[in-house]
């Protein structure tokens, strides 16, 4: 268990070789080509990534494999209005895995409560833009820059709480560190980042 | 529109995220769509998240997983069409978030206040409505059961946090006292997610606090 979480502690270090690929490119590719070969690369890259986050955010297996094809078609059907400027090609997957989540949670709940099932919305898309003013590619430059002003212990901290949904108890004993110490390096962790943020505004 | 009141940062990581229940979601998310500094804030967070996923241990997907996906691309239209946003009548000049939104009729709750709910899926268990007070009314003075999400879209409230105009987006648990007042310059129209009940103080509270389910 240590040994795994030690390993995964160098986020933002260098990644092997497999860093190299530019997904960027390859959704480029399907959204002006159709390009099958560069899909199937996707496809083999991200699915089992996204089975394997949703598992780990709580989802049973069969949740997770639905959400993860239920992704990469969206991949293929979105490809066309991914903006290399606005998000990096795997935070942009990222959101159309939890977007898909959160409808699945939805259709779930009106499902048990024996409503119409078309009758409902689907759920906003957040990141859907309706900030027109942002000038989003500058955005996406100092999003980057201001990721990389954050420790690894700091991220470390944000990803197991938000992202892997874990209990603080359970992020104290993993990083071996007092349940306090969770509380604040999560505090200054997210205080830290509103300030890089604000701080060019 | 200068915004001054902003959700904290593990509420919008959370929104980020998707773990936000259904009315949180939704209040979160039309603030955020209207405020370029938090909704710079939630894709840093989604740019940490797509790190996690590049990092994350990979779980094999069916064996016929790419094979199914291929032949629904295969089978299936071209071209994305968004569907035509559903015609609303009688709206308040509500966000274009909540125009997804089944809007219930509105309802008079007390005098120069009353609210609309917002149909949700029924997943979490907050309730999301429309408030809407008169201007210069002074709200029934309030404590919370639960937590109380509120973000302004018409007109302005004040209370001991301070003063609260369009896009601003105020926190209520229930430690917390209101006693807002509504702004002279029009009627306030509010977003608002709720958990648990309102509990009226005073006489008046107490006379009229069996209707006043919102």
């Amino acid at each position: 268990m240590t040994r795994r979480f030690a390993a995964r502690r160098s986020i933002g270090a260098s990644k092997g070789p497999k860093a190299k690929v530019d997904w960027a490119d390859l959704i480029g590719r399907v959204a002006s080509h159709h390009d099958r070969e560069a899909f199937k690369r996707l496809f083999e890259h991200f699915a089992p990534r996204i089975k394997g986050l949703m598992q780990k955010a709580g989802c049973s297996p069969d949740e997770a494999e639905e959400i993860a094809q239920n992704a990469m078609f969206a991949v293929w059907r979105k490809a066309g209005l991914f903006d290399p400027a606005t998000a990096g090609a795997a935070a942009w997957i990222f959101t159309i895995a939890r977007n898909l989540r959160i409808d699945s949670l939805r259709r779930r709940a009106r499902t048990d409560r024996l409503e119409a099932v078309s009758e409902l919305p689907d759920a906003p898309d957040p990141a859907e833009p309706a900030d027109a003013a942002i000038s989003r590619g500058q955005d996406a430059a100092r999003i980057e820059a201001a990721l990389k002003q954050l420790s690894a212990e700091q991220i470390m901290v944000v990803r197991l709480s938000f992202i892997e949904e874990r209990a603080h108890p359970e992020i104290a004993s993993l990083l071996g560190i007092p349940l306090g110490t969770v509380k604040s390096r999560i505090r200054l962790a997210m205080n830290r980042l509103r300030d890089i943020l604000d701080e060019d505004t | 529109m200068t915004i001054s009141h902003h959700p904290p940062e593990d509420l919008l990581a959370d929104f980020a995220v998707g773990k936000l229940e259904e009315a949180h979601q939704l209040v979160v998310g039309v603030h955020v769509a209207g405020c370029p500094r938090c909704a710079r804030f939630v894709r840093a967070i989604e740019q940490l998240a797509g790190a996690a996923l590049e990092e994350v241990e990979p779980v094999a997907t069916a064996p016929d997983a790419f094979d199914r996906v291929m032949s629904r691309i295969e089978n299936s239209p071209a071209d994305i069409t968004t569907p035509p946003l559903a015609s609303v009548t009688d709206h308040d000049d509500v966000p274009p978030a909540l125009r997804k939104y089944r809007i219930g009729k509105r309802r008079r709750v007390a005098p120069g206040l009353s609210m609309r709910p917002i149909e949700l899926s029924g997943s979490g268990k907050a309730r999301a409505f429309l408030l809407r007070s008169a201007p210069g009314s002074r709200m029934l003075e309030h404590t919370h059961t639960g937590t109380e999400l509120t973000l302004v879209l018409e007109g302005s409230f004040s209370h001991e946090g301070g003063r609260f105009g369009p896009g601003d987006f105020d926190y209520g648990d229930d430690e917390v006292d209101h006693r807002p007042i509504v702004g002279d310059e029009g009627p306030c129209l509010c977003l608002v997610a709720m958990t648990g009940d309102l509990r009226m103080n005073g006489l008046l509270g107490r006379l009229i606090g069996p209707f006043v389910r919102l």
